[in-house]
């Protein structure tokens, strides 16, 4: 671990010019406001541990009435939403109100299986699922050919990332995935496996699956810098024995009691019938808190806590990696700059949670 | 370390001006009753920010669990000020 040799002042942190440069370059978007939108309760595939048919918002009857969806969207960004998440279950079978939602909120991406391709006018950033090579995604997902498949339809589409999910089955498989989209101009990023609550399968992480992870990410982004957008804090913050909530509190409101300011006050998840639930509202549903390492929820949760990354120059640097990584995820036309700290940082204490 | 709370309305007015480059409004005008989240516009990480810059003018820290309730200039002079006198 490595421990700052004294306390700095805020200014003197960004008194150093490539430091300020990068502060500069993301604080420009602390205006994005976000809230997430379950599109259908249908899906294409049906995956092991998918978390949109977990618990009871896969019940939720859809509301298919574009002139709805309008009026919501509308409502949305009346109360401040200046960004959207299209998911669950797969949004792409519903393109019709996906151009509803851009045409009223224009920033914004949408999670897909990339099985079928969005039409162009929808300018949102599109994240594309992985979860490992396509015999594991045959046997997981059920569904031959999918990077196959997805490259065919999102090949030269600059709204396209690949989230690559690593579970402890597929952890040795990123390696084939990435050098094959590398080798197409493609860019990917990493998620967790998360396990939704009550999950018992073979896909929750262990110490030793997670430490694992950590080394392959550690390689790949060594090895495709131009290919995989991610930093060494990024690994670090998502392959801890600890979850993103013990790390950082997690600011959504299902746990977060707070309604003044932040993501307390302004972040719902509607379902398929334009309803929410507060005591549910988080980036994804019916995820075990304990154990959610969500790509989604940490560039939220990560990024909120600035304060107290800003102790030294390295650990805000690392901070500055972790936010200019998820823009360039989340953000279309949102460009990654090299990283800036390619040293070890662990996250800083959590003094939110009691001592246990 | 000053604490008359005039003056520390004023210059966390000042901070929170240059911090957020608002216009047309000066720390002599700013309405130390605002609410900064409702009538200003400002969110969690304009807050984190001037946070920071807070913690540089005056030395202190500003807990994360206590941004909810700085709600208004003078809500949060009132908080610098308890923090100085107390000696945190």
């Amino acid at each position: 671990m490595i421990v700052p040799a004294r306390e700095y002042k805020f200014s003197e942190i960004i008194a150093d010019p490539v430091i300020k440069a990068r502060w500069e370059k993301v604080r420009r978007y602390f205006f994005l406001r976000e809230s997430t939108y379950d599109m259908s309760n249908r899906c294409n595939i049906r995956c092991e541990g998918c978390y949109y048919f977990a618990g009871e918002k896969q019940f939720a009857e859809e509301n298919r009435d574009p002139a709805a969806w309008r009026q919501l969207l509308e409502a949305e960004k009346a109360r401040g939403i200046t960004f959207v998440v299209l998911a669950g279950a797969e949004p792409s079978l519903v393109p019709e109100l996906c151009e509803v939602c851009h045409g009223v909120i224009p920033l914004g991406a949408i999670a897909s299986n990339g099985l079928h391709s969005l039409p162009p006018g929808i300018d949102y950033r599109i994240h594309l699922s992985v979860w490992g090579n396509d015999r594991t995604s045959l046997a997981i997902r059920k569904a031959p050919d999918m990077l196959v498949r997805q490259m065919a339809n999102y090949q030269n589409d600059p709204r396209a990332v690949w989230v690559y999910t690593f579970t402890p089955v597929n952890i040795d498989e990123a390696r084939e995935v990435t050098e094959i989209l590398a080798k197409g101009g493609l860019q990917i990023t990493f998620n967790m496996f998360s396990s939704p609550v009550g999950y018992k399968g073979p896909l929750r992480h262990t110490p030793q699956t997670l430490a694992r992870t950590e080394q392959v990410m550690t390689e790949l982004l060594a090895e495709f810098p131009e290919t995989v957008l991610f930093s060494p804090y990024n690994i670090l913050a998502h392959t801890r024995p600890q979850g993103l909530h013990e790390l950082f509190s997690c600011s959504y409101p299902r746990m977060n009691q707070a309604t003044d300011i932040g993501l307390g006050r302004t972040f719902r998840q509607y379902r398929t019938n334009l309803q929410w639930d507060r005591e549910a509202a988080c980036c994804v549903p019916d995820t075990d808190c304990d154990d959610c390492r969500h790509y989604a929820a940490g560039s939220a949760v990560v990024t909120a806590r600035m304060y107290r990354h800003a102790t030294d120059p390295l650990t805000f640097s690392a901070w500055l990696d972790y936010v200019d990584t998820y823009l360039a995820v989340w953000v279309k036309g949102y460009a990654k700059s090299p990283n800036l700290c390619e040293a070890p940082v662990i996250p800083p204490p959590n003094n939110e949670l009691p001592p246990v | 370390m000053n604490t008359d709370l005039p003056q520390t309305i004023t210059r966390i007015a000042e901070i929170i001006i240059n911090t957020l480059q608002l216009e047309d409004v000066t720390p002599q005008t700013f309405d130390p009753d605002l609410d900064l989240v409702d009538e200003v516009g400002i969110d969690s990480m304009d807050l984190a920010t001037i946070a920071l810059v807070l913690r540089d003018e005056y030395g202190i820290r500003i807990d994360e669990d206590d941004y909810p309730k700085l709600t208004t200039v003078r809500i949060i002079a009132e908080y610098i000020n308890a923090k100085l006198t107390s000696g945190e």
